[in-house]
């Protein structure tokens, strides 16, 4: 029983490590730069593609690719908006349109993405064996990748908010999503802050993909799946609010590892459920106001 | 110092500025009023880049500043103090003085400048770690002022400084506008406390329905029958 418990507590954690992850992509995206990315897991996609090509045609380590994969994610993230979302943003005029609008316009981004990923790579399912060796923690057997993982997620999570909390383009970014035409007046290029914003999403779900392709099979349609889950984190934590979605990945992802426990095939509609749920009883999620 | 020429500005296609140029010569306090409506903010917004002018032309240091954008603006020298302050609400005190230094220039001496803020808003230094959000609307509005001060400006803009506080609180804001001319610092000065306005203003502007109908020092204004009328109630 004890053993069970710690079980269903751990593998809660390492899947809300990851749900953390792109949670705080998504709200770097929605929160900040107003996109209501809904090809974020098509990046998530990407990144797992891409560490899956790396380690099996050049024997890269899927640690390594973290370094590469990121920035890589970053700079496709930052010119798609300066491209793409800045002339939405022009031709819709801000506000309200222009989430309608750019909504849309990463609907398509999904399937152009998605698409693409079937070209390159097929459709059939991948995967690959890397640090796949038994840890006992406490009479609960995991996989070590698993643990990377979660270790990497954690880390990743903390130093994005520290580099949010300190460091001066941190700050301008925490004030253009407080108020963008204040922060404008402060001396904040905004345009320029909103693409990172973009980028640092994309980032952030390239990242998660490369940590996930190390212990989960990886498919150009897996991405819709992590966009749902990443909404409702972001509801879950508060719109707008990084230590939200951090916090909220786990509570979702121990949510989710109690509900299969019990009954696998249920731990989706229970994700929609507590959605449904939190839209209704405190849609401004944990640390919203 | 500052030099606005032939400005009009729309909503929409609804017209709000018609016509108007102002001057502001360095180390000057020039005071912008007029009712409700006027155009006094609309003004101001096109100065500092929020908006842009459909026609006319802005000049700053000599240097046209119509059509570029806040951030290049106040990189400039121009620090504007937006209507009802706009603090970031989830910010520190703290944050917040520092993202008034956000511009390079101010950001080396940012805790240099930071000393000086707090000399003139010691209430400030007191809440350094506060939220913004949890701050009175009085301190809200010292935050705003010395969050626009931070960025070393040469001309400092405000917008109703005084709205909504407590009469003693309005003579502070007052005497801390007044006391700018001695940090060389120039401003433009937007309020509807006409008579306590045109007594520290050294020119005025008064602007009604979009256009500039009255202009004089402010000894001359505070005289004049027709702001006597309609301001000052007299
Ligand atoms: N965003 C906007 N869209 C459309 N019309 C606007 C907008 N902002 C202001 N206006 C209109 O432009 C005119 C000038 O407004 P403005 O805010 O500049 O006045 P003001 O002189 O600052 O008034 P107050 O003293 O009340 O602040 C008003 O008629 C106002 O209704
Ligand atoms: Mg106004």
């Amino acid at each position: 029983m004890v053993i069970e418990i710690i079980d269903i507590f751990l593998s809660g954690l390492l899947m809300g490590g990851i749900y953390a992850l792109i949670a705080v992509g998504l709200s770097m995206q929605y929160g900040v730069a107003r996109v209501l990315n809904v090809s974020h897991g098509e990046f998530i996609m990407l990144g797992a593609f891409f560490t899956w090509s790396l380690y099996t045609y050049c024997n890269i380590n899927p640690l390594l690719t973290l370094v590469i994969c990121g920035p890589v994610m970053l700079l496709i993230g930052f010119v798609l908006h300066k491209t793409l979302y800045r002339s939405i943003r022009i031709s819709s005029g801000g506000g309200a349109a222009f989430e309608g609008n750019s909504m849309l316009a990463s609907f398509g981004l999904l399937f152009v993405i998605q698409n693409m990923a079937i070209l390159i790579w097929g459709a059939s399912i991948k995967g690959y064996s890397y640090l796949a060796f038994p840890v006992n923690m406490g009479g609960v057997i995991f996989p070590a990748n698993r643990l990377v993982t979660l270790l990497f997620a954690v880390i990743i999570s903390v130093a994005f908010y520290l580099f949010l909390a300190r460091t001066r383009l941190g700050k301008a970014i925490r004030a253009a999503a407080q108020d963008p035409d204040a922060a404008g007046l402060m001396g904040v290029n905004i345009n320029q802050v909103l693409a990172l914003c973009f980028g640092l999403g994309a980032m952030m779900a390239g990242l998660a993909g490369t940590l996930l392709s190390m212990s989960f099979r990886v498919q150009p349609t897996m991405g819709l799946e992590y966009t749902l889950i990443a909404i409702i984190v972001v509801v879950l934590g508060g719109l707008g609010s990084i230590p939200g979605s951090f916090i909220g990945g786990f509570i979702l992802g121990l949510i989710g590892s109690i509900v299969s426990a019990i009954e696998p095939s249920l731990s989706l509609v229970a994700y929609y459920m507590l959605f449904m749920i939190l839209l209704l009883v405190k849609p401004t999620g944990i640390l919203g106001r | 110092m500052l030099e606005l020429n032939n400005i009009n500005a729309f909503y929409g296609k609804v017209q709000s500025l018609w016509d108007l140029s102002l001057k502001v010569e360095e180390a000057e306090i020039v005071a912008l009023v007029g009712a409700n409506g006027a155009g006094k903010t609309t003004l101001l917004n096109t100065i500092c880049g929020l908006m842009s002018p459909a026609s006319g032309s802005v000049s700053f240091l000599g240097r046209r500043i119509d059509g570029l954008t806040p951030h290049s603006i106040v990189e400039m020298g121009l620090s504007h103090i937006p209507e009802s302050g706009r603090v970031f609400p989830d910010m520190t005190v703290r944050e917040n003085l520092e993202m008034g230094a956000y511009p390079y220039h101010a950001w080396k001496m940012k805790e240099e400048t930071l000393k000086q803020v707090f000399q003139i808003f010691p209430r400030l230094e007191e809440r350094e770690g506060q939220l913004a959000r949890t701050l009175s609307g009085g301190e809200k509005q010292m935050l705003a002022m010395g969050r626009g001060l931070m960025s070393r400006p040469r001309l400092c803009m405000f917008d109703e400084p005084s709205y909504g506080l407590a009469p003693k609180l309005v003579l502070e804001v007052f005497r801390i506008v007044n006391s700018l001319r001695e940090h060389g610092i120039t401003v433009l000065l937007v309020e509807q406390n006409v008579r306590h306005t045109l007594e520290i203003a050294d020119r005025a502007y008064v602007l009604e329905n979009g256009r500039m109908v009255l202009e004089g020092s402010g000894a001359e204004l505070l005289q004049s029958d027709y702001v006597k009328k309609a301001y000052l109630g007299l």
